[in-house]
Parts: C-alpha cells; structure tokens; sequence
C-alpha cells in the first residue's frame, strides 16, 4: 500500500519538478546554517563554523541530486531526457528522419495490414467455449470445392452413432429480407453462447409442432429496437427474398416467430463475414434443409480419431451416390478443425496466400531494420565526435546506449503509428480486392477488418522488434566509442574496423534479403501472367456482361424467349455494340453445371467416368465471345424445334471421338433417354477455372431449354464500361419488371477470379521493388560514405597517375563485390523461399534457377546506378584540393 | 562512529539501513513531537551517543520516502530561535508503521538474542 503510494507520488514528482527544487534546496541550506549555529555556540568563528558546517553536511548539491533521485523516478526521468533529446536531434536531421519515417511506415503497415486479415482468417477463433474443441465435416467432389452440405437424415445418422463427440449441430444460411440462420436446437448450447436478454433456443423448439421461437443478435436489437426489452415477446416476420431452400419444392414466403431472446453482442455466427440478425429452429422451415455440420469433439478425442469413425458413419451414405455415379467412390469425409468458424471459400483460397504474404512482409521488415541500421550507423559515425566528447564529460557508455536505443524506439514510434494508420486505409481496398475473387460469397460485404488487440499487440511487437533490430549496431558502435582518437583525429580517418565490417555487413544483408523478395515476387507475377495470358479460349478484351433477374416477369415461357431475342436485337442496335448474345453462364462466373455423357461405341472404365461441363447459348454466341468454331455450324432459329442438337468443344470431341468424325454423331446426357445431334465443334475455352485446361463441354440452344437465360454478354467497339448504364435502361425500357442484377466486364470478372493471385502477385511485386529500392539506398549511401572519407587517398592516387577510369571501376567493384556476396548468401535463402511459395500456392511453377538469375540481374542493376552515382562524383575529385584540404 | 550513508555518492543500498532509518527518524518524532532535520540528525546523533552520524545525503531522502509514503507530513514553519524550518510530523499511519516495526525489530532482536547466545 505505502510502497505504491510513493511509487505514484515519484511518478507525480517526476513530471512537477520545477517549484519543488527551490523549497527543497532552501531546506537543506537551512539545514547547514543550523549546524553553523550549533557549531558557533560551540566556539567557532562564523566564518570557520560554515566552512566546518559545509564539511559535515558533505554537499549540497549531492544531497539535492539524492533527494531528486527519490522525488520522481530516476529512470523515467533519464528516459523522458533521452527521447526529448532524441526528438530534437532527429528534427534536426529532416530528410534522414523523413526516410526513415517512411521505410518504417511502409513495413510496419504493410505487416499490420496483412496482420489483421490473417488475424481474422486463421488466428481469431470463435466467442464461445472451448473453441479448439469444435470441428466441422467436409466432402470434395473431384474437381469441386470442398462442402459441408448434409441432409437432416445424415445428421440425425451421425448424432446417433458417433462415440467421439460430446454433440453435432446444424446450421442453414437462409436469405430473407434479413439474414437468418436456421439452427438446431442444441445450437447455443453446444458451442457455448450466453445471452444479453431473454433465453437462446433450445432442443424442445426444435421439435416438430412446436411454438415458432427466435432469437435475434445484438446488432439488430440495437438497430431496430434501440436495446428496449419489449422486444422479448413480440413477432419478427421473415420475408422472401426470392428465399430458395435446398430441397424445398416451393420458394418459401414468409416465417413468423416470436423472439424469445438475444444473443451475446460478441457472438456473430459461425460463418466468416456473414452475421445473421436471426436465428430460428430448423423444424420452423418447411421442406427439407440442407445443413452444414459442427460438432465438439469429446476430451480426450483427436481429430484423427473423430474422422476415422466418422467415415465408417459416412460410407452408407457415399455407397448411395456412388451407385448412380462411380466419382463417388473417390470421395471421403473430413473432419477439420473449425475453432474459427466454418470454413469460407475466403478460408480456401486464401488461406494460404495470406501466409505467404506474412512470411514476405517478414522478410520485409528485416530488410528495413537492415536498412535503417546502416543510415543510422552512418549517423553514428557522424557523430562519433558528439558520443566521444559525452563519453570524456563522463556519460556512462550504458547511458549512451540507452539514448540511442530510445533515439531508435522514438523513429519506431512514429513508424508504427503511421504504420498503423496506413494498414487501417490500406485494410479496405485489400479485403476488397481479395473478396472480389471469393466467388459464390456473392453479393454478401467482405467481412470487417476489426483492430482488436491481437493486432495492436502485433503492431506494438514489430515496432519494438524493428527498433531494437535497427538500433542494436549504431548502439554498439556508441558502447564501443574510443573518445580518445577522435577527439584528437579530424573525425575523417578514424572510422574503426568494426564498424567499417558492420556497415558492409547491412549491406550484404540488404542485397540478400531483397534477392529473396524479388526472387519470389517474380515467381509470382510470372504465375499471374501465366493465369493471364493463357489462352483463354476466348477474348477477354471489349466485353459487357449483365446479369438480368426475369423472375419478376411474369412471362410464359414463349413470352419470355420472345423478350429475351427482343432485348438481344435492341442491344444489338446500341451503337458500340458490335454483337450481343446471352447464355446460362458466363465463363469464370463461379456458375456452372455439369452431367455424365454416354456416347453410343464409346465404353470406359467406370472410374474414369467424369462429367463434362454444360451451357446453354444463344446463336452468335462463339461470335461474340471470338471462339472460332472449328467444324459445323452455330445454332439458328430453326433449331428451337425439330431434332434436338448440340455444339461440343474440341476436348470433348478428342476424348470421345478420337478417330471419328463427331459431326452428326449422337451423345446422350445422363437422365435424358433421348439423344442429342452434334451440329458442330468449336474451339476450347475456359469454364470455371482459368487455372486448369478447358474442360470437355456441351452447348445447348438456349432457347429449347426450360429456364430462361439471364446472362448476356455484349462485344463493344468502345470501352465496354461505357455502355453500362445505357444497357440498363435499356433492360428496363425493354422488359417490364426485369431487373439488372449487375454488370461487370468480362476483364474484370476474370481478375476475380483469380483474385489470391493478383493479391499475392501485387503486394508482393510492390514489396519486392520496395525492398530493393532500399538495397539501392543502402548501397548508394555506404559508396557515398566511402568515397567521402577516401577523397583524400583518391586524391592522391589520381596525382600519382590513377585515371579517372581506374578509380571509378575501384569504386564500382568494391560496390559490386559487396553485391555479389550478397547474392551468394541471398541465393540459397531465396531458393528455399521458392519452396515455400510453392507449397503455399496451388499451381505455382516452381522455377528453375532462372527466378533467383533475374533477381540478382535486377539487383546488380540497381546496384550500378546506385553505386555509379558516387562512383562519378569520386572521379571529379581534383587532386590538388583534395590533398590541401586537411 | 558509524555514519549511516558513508558517502553522499553511494546512496543506502541495503534494505536493512533503509528499514532502521525509517524506524529511527519515525521513533524520535514519536518522542519529539513536530521537528525539522537538523533536529532530528542531532536527536539521533545524540541518543546514540555519537555512533550514528546522518548526513544530509541519507537524511533528506528518507525524510522524503516517509513523506511519499503517507507515514510523516511536511510543513514550513519557524524554530524558536526564529529560523524558518521545514518541520517533520506523524501521520496516524506512520504511528501504526512505527508499532508494527518496532514490534517487527524487537521480535528480530530476540531471535538474534537466542542464536547467538546458544551455546555448544
């Protein structure tokens, strides 16, 4: 109790000094005059008395440095000293500090920004208890993405004969007007969830018959009823929006259920970047849900255990599908971990990226610690003198390294602050750009980018970690200070070994680090404009695609293809129009279908059966894309009726007619007795995934099919974004009702999808010029340096008879052999890195040598302009003056 | 002479010093009443019949650690020969400190007493 109570008063009395050193020091004056007095009653003369007096009380001034050190608190003092200091002398040095600034700012933001995304896709787990408990189940379908999609009957099989979980629950993502998650009714019970008023569901709501319940977040507590109570009790009404269920046979209306509770303000759902304002039984929904499954493991239980019994559970299940569809047979459960949520297709595809990217801005940040370390030892050798004159005054050198320490920490601090704030700006536009490649996430907000305290506490870490990083060698070289020869020397000559080595060693270890960051960024940006360039199938360039929602029309199906060739020509009239089509699908959509193919004289292996990709087109639609058909012809009106017909692609052609002509050939689709006529071939192109070749696939006319087709595509003469907004008063002029969904241009929907590799290829590149922009600094200022410090001995080289060409090749090979030492050390570094962003990136082409080669190439180029600069200035050294100068 | 505090470089270090310092500046203004430094460095110096020299180096801090601590209070005030003087008074809970200490060091005392005085 009384020790804190000083120790608060020492840290008052650090920061109040001023009016208290007077009274204090009068005191102790008057203390001495005392001791006169007594020592003058005692015989003494006056004069004799004070003097004895003085010598007994043993100086003032030390007794008032003693008294000060227990006022406050020694240490903050010395340390608010230091960083006053240390602000000063860096605000004298603008453009240093300015540099520096910068340099930490784009590494601790750019760490911080990638931080808070990784943060919130693998570290952050779920407000509940025990999350490093919970699972879910996943299956992947050859070729698809995985999913955690079971029917009731399936959960009801695993809850009952499982041994290895304490429970399973469902869960359903319903759209209505507002997003509802149907639940079961162990739901919050399972996982833990306390509640801010009322009581959560419970298994008996989950029961067939009984009372419509629901209980609703926080958020939309606050939002709509400003946090009163009232709303226990009252009805909450659940509208369609167009609310499709997985196996429900009618779209679904409307729900009504009373809201029996609230649920805690931290808990949002287990699904990333979706947060539910409802949450009702399942038994409330009609038809039957499909349902993703978690469970808690039981104490005890590894993962592997749980996944070993659950797919004995699942085999009935797979046997049923495989008997129609032998793929099936290739397919297994999987139990993952699932502490931060159910997995996202964000979670799959960027997952790995984002550790990528953490371990590339790693690098980053050691690079600009390397780097600030050598401006700074710069510095310190600049000030050599300044640290030799303390050090002779009688600063102790552990004092000295404390300043400069705190001089570093104070550039960290700024750094990081500034660092901070650039992640949160550059925190949107990057969630953006990544959300913008997770497909089938449709139209839902990319998900928030909280600043929690795992970020700040990350954030703090590296600044600190950089500061003692980038402060230790200038720190060093103060602690080692020989006041001595530089007091006595000009200052010009007495740089010592040590830190002539430590300067050359930044350096090298600059050069190496940005080997690794170029080397991989190259990787990456070679990957991308692979996934570019490669050949498509069709043209990227000059297209308008728009999604239009008819469902709203209310016309037949002979009314609604009527509309839809209307509006086709209508598009077909705008001027920069060159041709319009529509189709079920637009490539790289995230759309698709696909079905089993049976070609008469065609047999297989059952498992080598696959399905073969299927769209439905209008005619003109290899037109407009700018697929060329290789063989037949395109669909035309009078194929709406009579025989049916199909268009295949050149794959699917190869695959089942390797010897025949396909042309007028039969194929039959899977559930269909009656067969199709291939009218004509056309060329491949990509379907869902630029990243694996164009699979086989079928075109249907479109306008045979059932659904009508609501994706049309316009090949522009002008820049497509142009025409946006002209084809969408167009659709509305058009077709009463009809709505556009949206629009994007064929460019841009392909970017997006692969978003992971633009991200990583993006960042990276911009880092890995970064890095090597601050090799050249570094560089640039080390030759700097050197030359400044030979002037003299170049000097007199150039009078002993040294061309101006000697001593700029002496200059650029002692730069380059620095350069080449670090390529030698950066080269097995960067080779292992490639290894690693290999595994870390699916369908990364790992490389041979050539990456790390054009590095270095790139490097020793920068590297000349850097050293080539001073390199130049050292060969305009005038021989006379240089030797006259000392 | 034992002088508390041999050198005004070397601040008391030991916890002990510190401890005794403590309960004897708070012991003597138990039985002075309100006092200023010097009086209670000449108190000090004279009840220990000269042994314990305290210079202002020792004294002054600790007056001032007391003071942080909420066991003594501070105020100017004038001696009775009219000098102006910053006098030293206990606070209830420096009372409490100085029973609870001297408690403290008389048990200590005994122990040492016992140890000591054992013999073979």
């Amino acid at each position: 109790m009384g020790a804190i109570r000083e120790w608060c008063r020492r840290l008052w009395g650090t920061f109040r000094k001023a009016p208290e050193d007077a009274e204090m020091e009068e005191e102790l004056r008057l203390h001495v005059e005392m001791v006169a007095d007594e020592l003058q009653r005692r015989g003494l003369l006056p004069a004799e008395a004070l003097r004895q007096a003085r010598l007994q009380a043993r100086g003032i001034a030390q007794a008032m440095e003693q008294r000060r050190d227990q006022r406050g608190l020694p240490w903050l003092e010395d340390l608010l000293q230091d960083a006053r200091f240390g602000a000063r002398t860096l605000a004298r040095a603008p453009v240093f500090t300015g540099v520096a600034v910068l340099t930490l700012t784009l590494a601790i933001g750019a760490n911080t920004a990638v931080f808070s995304i990784f943060n919130v896709l693998v570290l952050r787990t779920l407000p509940v208890q025990q999350p490093g408990d919970l699972v879910q189940f996943t299956w992947q379908y050859p070729g698809d993405p995985p999913m955690n999609f079971f029917s009731a009957e399936n959960y009801a099989t695993y809850r009952e004969h499982n041994t290895v979980f304490a429970d399973l629950v469902g869960l359903s993502p319903l759209s209505f007007d507002l997003e509802a998650d149907a639940v079961t009714g162990n739901f919050f019970q399972v996982l833990g969830v306390s509640t801010a008023a009322g009581r959560l569901l419970e298994p008996r709501d989950d029961l067939p018959g009984s009372a419509p319940v629901a209980v609703v977040s926080w958020g939309y507590w606050k939002t709509h009823y400003g946090l009163d109570p009232k709303i226990l009790g009252t009805t909450i009404r659940l509208d369609s929006v167009q609310a499709r269920i997985a196996g429900a046979t009618a779209p679904l209306d409307h729900l009504q259920a009373t809201v029996v509770g609230v649920v805690d303000p931290r808990f949002s759902g287990v699904i990333l970047g979706r947060k539910p304002d409802v949450w009702i039984p399942t038994a409330l929904v009609p038809g039957k849900l499909g349902l993703s499954l978690m469970a808690r493991l039981k104490g005890g239980v590894s993962i592997r255990q749980a996944e070993d019994q659950m797919r004995g559970l699942d085999r009935d299940r797979l046997e049923g599908f495989a008997a129609r569809d032998p793929q099936w047979r290739r397919v297994r459960l999987a139990v993952t971990p699932a502490a931060t949520g159910l997995s996202t297709p964000l979670h799959e595809q960027f997952g790995g990226p984002v550790r990528m990217l953490m371990l590339l801005l790693g690098v980053m940040l050691l690079l600009a610690c390397a780097n600030l370390g050598s401006l700074l030892l710069a510095r310190a050798a600049a000030r050599e003198r300044e640290m030799a004159v303390r050090v002779s005054l009688g600063a102790g050198r552990l004092r000295l390294v404390r300043q400069m320490l705190t001089e570093s920490l104070l550039l960290a601090i700024v750094g990081g602050l500034a660092g901070l704030m650039a992640a949160r700006v550059a925190g949107g536009p990057l969630v953006r750009l990544m959300s913008a490649g997770a497909r089938s996430l449709g139209t839902r907000p990319p998900p928030e980018v909280p600043l929690d305290i795992s970020v700040l506490g990350f954030t703090t870490a590296i600044t600190i970690v950089a500061a003692i990083g980038f402060g230790l060698a200038p720190a060093i070289i103060a602690f080692v200070a020989a006041p001595a020869a530089s007091l006595r020397g000009s200052g010009a000559t007495t740089t010592s070994r040590t830190q002539r080595l430590a300067g050359r060693a930044l350096v090298v270890t600059q050069v190496a680090l940005s080997l690794v960051l170029l080397t991989v960024s190259w990787l990456y940006a070679a990957h991308l404009a692979g996934l570019r360039d490669r050949s498509l199938g069709f043209d990227r360039n000059s297209v308008l695609l728009l999604s239009i929602d008819t469902s709203h029309v209310g016309l037949s199906r002979e009314q609604g293809r009527g509309a839809v060739k209307a509006l086709l020509a209508r598009f077909e009239a705008l001027p920069g129009v060159r041709a319009a089509t529509v189709s079920g699908m637009t490539p790289m959509s995230g759309a698709g279908g696909s079905r089993f193919l049976t070609v008469p004289g065609f047999t297989e292996r059952l498992s080598a059966r696959h399905r073969v990709s299927l769209n439905s087109i209008a005619p003109k639609y290899f037109n407009t894309y700018r697929t060329p058909m290789v063989a037949g012809r395109d669909f035309e009106p009078a194929d709406e009726s009579g025989r049916r017909v199909v268009i295949v692609n050149e794959a699917l052609a190869r695959h089942y007619f390797p010897s025949v002509d396909p042309l007028d050939r039969q194929i039959f689709l899977e559930g269909d007795p009656q067969p199709f006529d291939i009218i004509g071939v056309a060329a491949d192109a990509k379907y869902q995934d630029v990243r694996v070749p164009a699979p086989e696939t079928v075109y249907f006319d479109c306008f045979r099919q059932g659904t009508m087709p609501s994706e049309f595509t316009l090949r522009t003469s002008v820049p497509p974004e142009s025409l946006a907004d002209d084809a969408r008063r167009l659709v509305e002029l058009a077709m009463n009702g009809a709505r556009v969904r949206g629009t994007r241009t064929l460019a841009e929907q392909i970017d997006a999808a692969i978003g992971p590799e633009r991200l990583i290829a993006t960042l990276s590149g911009f880092f890995g010029g970064v890095g090597a922009l601050l090799a050249a600094i570094g560089l640039y200022g080390l030759v700097a340096y050197t030359v400044a410090r030979r002037t003299r001995e170049i000097g007199l080289r150039m009078a002993l008879g040294a061309t101006r060409g000697t001593v700029m090749r002496a200059v650029l090979v002692d730069a380059l052999r620095l350069v080449a030492i670090g390529v030698a050390v950066g080269a097995p570094l960067a080779l292992w890195g490639k290894r690693v962003a290999a595994a870390m990136l699916e369908n990364l082409p790992a490389g041979g040598f050539q990456p790390i080669l054009i590095a270095a190439a790139g490097l020793v180029a920068v590297a000349l302009v850097a050293a080539g600069i001073p390199a130049r200035r050292a060969t305009r050294v005038e021989p006379v003056i240089a030797l006259r100068s000392e | 002479v034992y002088s508390i505090g041999v050198s005004n470089k070397d601040a008391p270090k030991a916890d002990v010093l510190q401890g005794t310092l403590d309960i004897m500046i708070l012991q003597t203004l138990a039985m002075l009443g309100p006092s200023h430094g010097y009086m209670i460095a000449a108190r000090i110096e004279q009840v220990s019949g000269g042994r314990v020299v305290l210079n202002m180096g020792t004294l002054y801090p600790g007056l001032m650690r007391l003071e942080q601590r909420g066991a003594i209070r501070g105020s100017w005030g004038v001696t009775d020969n009219n000098r102006k003087a910053r006098f030293y008074d206990l606070t209830p809970a420096g009372r409490k400190q100085l029973q609870v200490e001297k408690q403290e060091w008389n048990r200590t005392v005994a122990i040492m007493q016992t140890l000591l005085n054992e013999s073979k």
